[in-house]
């Protein structure tokens, strides 16, 4: 047999997507990053001799899953599991191994840039930290003096360790203008369930005898310790998977059900409905904890099985199956909380509905149900920051004239959502689209100047043309970043971070059923000429410190302020990590020794149960109806609304995780992107409708919205509704520093429309429509 | 001084084609990038019926690690051997590229590696082994899917694992003898 022979019968082995569709050769990167991995000797600054296990913990995603680094003369051979790390359960996933590779990707920024070129041309210098720091010193004045307005510059970022430096960073520059990941995620999930129950609840998977995922894929997005349970349980436990795609997640489910996408709050609806009127509801917990059981009652009664199976196609019979197995097994009954839950614009009702189903059936605070997270507290620093007074409040705080066009048509008029302003879980968090189109319209004041950190808003908030041209607009835009993300490719200024394998990370509290502590130290020596976000803030502070005009809006007392928190950082990590720390005898140690500190590892129940609690809410109990939302004119008990349609021959685009990947941060990691199974994304197309189109596996096909089009190949498959498409987020990039990504595949930020769920403030990306066309 | 016999019990119905257990070989055993160049793999099932009536789902595997390994008969370098606890290697300093066991093995397992300029396959991270450590794909699955351990002893969770359940092995007609049994 011939080697070509050989390789082709290898294909058997793939999964779909790659049996289909492999077509293109191994990334021109390979040979060079083949060098920096295999030699180690680039690394200059490696002063280790000899073999050690080194823990820390991943960044790749939200997880962080602890980890055991294998270190060969200061070269990472292996990241292996911390069996000690039980919120992980001992794994670490296919992004989390490849991550022994991050450190040496060929597409790392190796040193500071300015650009040179126009901005998105992709043109920039090497320079050294000093010359960006006084770049960034000099422009951020420019701008709070041109615009007497240090609100003027924004602030974008996402989770990680790193971060509340970057938001000190916000605090020194004098800016209120942060905005977070939660409206592009979950804060219409946190503000849904919060609505009901005071918090946001994490569902006890290793206990529950029975499961639904919703929309919430946890086979692909991986949560732990979530998708483990559920993986590992699913034989003894009934695992429901309502989904318009099948999903991994639908691979080991009992029952999959195709739903009609928008309709899950009918869904919902109906099952509270049938739960009540059948009397399977737990009377004892709904009249001790709950309040407006009886409203609730009444209006659900129009929400019958026979009209939900027309709203929902899902059979009656199966409703009333899964109303009766979901009651009859609680309070070990989970209706999954799910995570990413930007989907529709009436989102935070139906994640109400939810709430209150659970709640009902008692199956909230108890061993199996729906349990509220714990922390662990630790000393953190309360920094006291200068005042000026040229920081204004918050851009997309208050009425905004262009609000009402953030609402699909279907939902402008008595929606039930605010048509007029915008709500955010926090003053931190904002909302994106609302905080990019307050910035666009320059109302009511221009934000020209960004600091993005660990986040690509480009490839991450939908309609990516409005964030090209919001970032166009500004007079100075900062990216700090470990590759050249298609943010940074339209930046100014580029500052390369330190991969989390080469530097210390503050102690953070991972919440949970069960809570731990963890904390990143270096694997390895930092490659290269880069700093991480605490070193770069330092930095700046000290900059802005030492420059007279940036207190001009200030007086010298709050300028000592600064000093005084300068004092307080400038410290290595590790002392500051042990410092939060020390309220716990011994936690420091644990954290070295094991990777991780808790206090104990078994789940508390029923702590919000127990007698003369109040739950955060107005009423202190569980709001089945609620009435804050009654005062502020939105509806109190979810109702339901039919979702909007897109027009005859329009598909609904969904969106969905792989579980190669995290968002867009992933894809130009060449280990990743072949365990995919393709160097580019295929869009998912029901077998049935593509035969009718005439598409065949590998055609081109072009995907508009009202957003933008895409070319992208297609993939007929029997894994899809026939109203709707898919394809997976992160490819076609705009960044040439990707080289893996660039121009190839097709781009979902270009794509999806913008509009807002006005309650959360989060981007609804289900309420996109497309026109495909053969090209 | 028994022999050990080592083998692997796969409930593949718990896989969610993750591929964390491909990722965490390719870095243990320095398996280089390419679409076809793997120790292991995650195979989907074939998928009949059509929408909605469909149900997908995952076949992990790799080398069977055959008491009877035809791969090795054919050897003419005698690059690849079995060792005495019954794990089929290859010497890659031995291996002449013939291909000739890439033939034989009805598995499809072996590829060729442009790192070692040799044939290569999984190994059962043999390496691991002495220091007391489990393979890297059993390490790191995360609702673990595979159970490795040593047949020869009754008390390993291999051993308990085949008593409990009924198993397979992957083409058992072509006499090869697998040892990894899959959980049905
Ligand atoms: S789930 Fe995977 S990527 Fe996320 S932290 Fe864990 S190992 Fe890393
Ligand atoms: S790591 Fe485990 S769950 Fe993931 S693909 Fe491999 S066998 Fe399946
Ligand atoms: S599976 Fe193939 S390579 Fe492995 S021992 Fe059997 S014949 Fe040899
Ligand atoms: S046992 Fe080791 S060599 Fe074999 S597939 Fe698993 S990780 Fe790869």
């Amino acid at each position: 047999m011939s080697l070509s022979k050989a390789k082709l019968s290898r294909r058997k082995f793939l999964t779909l997507s790659g049996a289909a569709l492999a077509t293109a050769t191994a990334a021109s990167s390979l040979s060079s990053l083949k060098a920096v991995a295999s030699s180690g000797t680039h690394s200059a600054t490696t002063n280790s001799k000899g073999r050690k296990f080194v823990y820390s913990s991943c960044a790749i995603c939200v997880n962080k899953c602890g980890l055991v680094a294998e270190v060969n003369n200061g070269v990472i051979r292996k990241l292996n599991p911390n069996p000690h790390f039980f919120k992980s359960r001992a794994m670490l996933c296919a992004r989390g191994n490849a991550g022994a590779k991050v450190p040496y990707d060929p597409d790392r920024l190796k040193k500071p840039l300015i650009r040179v070129g126009e901005r998105g041309e992709g043109k920039f210098k090497e320079v050294s930290w000093e010359e960006a720091y006084n770049y960034i010193a000099e422009n951020v004045l420019k701008v709070i003096k041109k615009y007497e307005n240090r609100s003027a510059i924004g602030f974008a970022s996402t989770e990680g360790f790193q971060e509340e430096f970057f938001i000190h960073l916000a605090n020194i520059v004098g800016s209120t203008n942060t905005v977070r990941h939660p409206t592009l995620c979950l804060a219409s999930n946190i503000q849904g369930y919060s609505s009901v129950y005071g918090t946001y609840p994490d569902a006890d998977i290793l206990n529950a005898d029975f499961v639904v995922m919703a929309g919430s894929n946890r086979a692909e997005a991986i949560i732990t310790p979530d998708t483990i349970d559920m993986a590992k349980n699913h034989k003894k436990q009934t695992l429901v998977c309502i989904d318009p795609r099948a999903t991994k997640t639908s691979a080991i489910a009992d029952k999959w059900y195709p739903i009609k996408p928008g309709t899950d709050l009918a869904l919902v609806l109906t099952m509270i409905n049938i739960i009540i009127s059948e009397n399977l509801y737990d009377k004892e917990f709904v009249e001790k904890y709950t309040h407006g059981f009886a409203e609730l009652a009444e209006h659900v009664k129009q929400y019958t099985a026979e009209w939900a199976e027309k709203e929902c196609e899902i059979p009656a019979s199966e409703i009333y199956w899964l109303a009766r197995e979901f009651a009859k097994n609680a309070p070990q009954s989970v209706w999954y909380p799910g995570r990413r839950s930007s989907f529709y614009a009436n989102d935070v009702y139906y994640r109400r509905a939810c709430a209150i189903l659970n709640a009902i059936v008692g199956a909230f605070d108890r061993k199996g149900g729906l349990v509220p997270k714990r922390g662990i507290k630790l000393k953190k620093h309360d920094f006291e920051f200068p005042l000026y007074d040229f920081t204004k409040k918050r851009l997309d705080a208050g009425a905004l004239p262009f609000l009402d066009e953030k609402l699909p048509e279907e939902f402008k008029a008595s929606a039930g959502l605010p048509t007029d302003s915008c709500a955010y879980i926090s003053e931190k968090d904002g909302s994106w689209i609302v905080y990019r189109d307050a910035a666009l319209a320059g109302n009511p004041y221009p934000l020209k100047g960004m600091f993005i950190y660990k986040q690509n808003p480009v490839e991450s908030v939908p309609n990516r043309k409005k964030t090209v041209e919001f970032l166009k607009q500004m007079d100075f835009v900062c990216t700090i970043d470990v590759t050249m993300s298609d943010t940074a490719f339209y930046s100014d200024v580029v500052l390369p971070e330190s991969t989390y394998l080469e530097r210390w990370d503050p102690a953070e509290s991972l919440g949970g059923i069960v809570p731990i502590v963890v904390t990143r130290q270096p694997v390895i020596d930092p490659l290269f000429d880069t700093k991480s976000m605490h070193q770069i803030t330092v930095d700046l502070a000290k900059k802005f410190y030492d420059m007279p005009e940036f207190w001009e809006d200030s007086t010298e007392e709050d300028r000592e302020y600064l000093k005084k928190y300068i004092k307080a950082v400038d410290v290595p990590m590790e002392h500051l990590v042990e410092e939060s720390l020390s309220g716990y005898p011994g936690a420091f140690k644990m954290l070295m020794e094991k990777g991780v500190f808790y206090l104990n590892d078994k789940p508390v129940y029923g702590n919000l149960l127990k007698e003369g609690t109040r739950l955060k809410t107005r009423t202190g109990k569980i709001e089945l109806y609620n009435v804050k939302y009654a005062e502020r004119g939105l509806d109190p008990l979810p109702v339901y609304r039919k979702p909007s349609q897109g027009k005859p021959g329009q598909f609904r685009f969904v969106v969905g995780r792989h579980g190669q990947f995290t968002h867009a941060s992933t894809q130009n990691n060449i280990y990743l992107l072949e365990s995919y199974g393709d160097y580019e994304n295929a869009l998912w197309i029901n077998s049935k409708v593509a035969l009718e189109r005439g598409l065949r596996a590998g055609d081109k096909v072009k995907v508009v919205s009202k957003a933008g089009e895409q070319i992208v190949k297609v993939m007929p498959t029997e894994f899809i509704r026939p109203d709707i498409v898919y394809y997976v987020h992160g490819f076609g990039r705009l960044s040439k520093g990707l080289s893996l990504v660039y121009n190839k595949g097709a781009s979902e930020a270009a794509i999806l429309y913008d509009y807002v769920e006005t309650i959360s403030g989060n981007a609804c990306l289900h309420e996109t429509f497309v026109d495909i066309q053969k090209v | 001084m028994s022999k050990k016999k080592y083998a692997i019990v796969l409930d593949d119905s718990k896989c969610i084609d993750c591929k964390a257990c491909t990722l965490a070989c390719k870095m243990e055993n320095n398996v280089p990038t390419g679409l076809y160049n793997y120790r292991i793999w995650v195979a989907e099932k074939p998928v009949r019926g059509h929408f909605p009536n469909i149900k997908r789902s995952f076949q992990p595997s790799q080398c069977q690690q055959c008491e009877n390994p035809p791969c090795v008969h054919v050897c003419p370098t005698k690059a690849s051997y079995q060792t005495e606890d019954g794990v089929v290697l290859v010497d890659h300093d031995k291996c002449i590229l013939c291909k000739y066991c890439m033939t034989a093995c009805p598995y499809d397992a072996r590829y060729e590696s442009s790192n070692v300029h040799a044939i290569d396959k999984c190994t059962f991270c043999y390496h691991r082994l002495p220091e007391g450590r489990e393979p890297a794909c059993v390490e790191t699955c995360p609702p673990k899917v595979r159970v490795f351990g040593d047949l020869n002893d009754p008390n390993s969770e291999v051993s308990k694992l085949l008593v409990e359940h009924e198993t397979f092995t992957l083409k058992p007609e072509k006499g090869t003898k697998p040892k990894l049994y899959y959980i049905r």
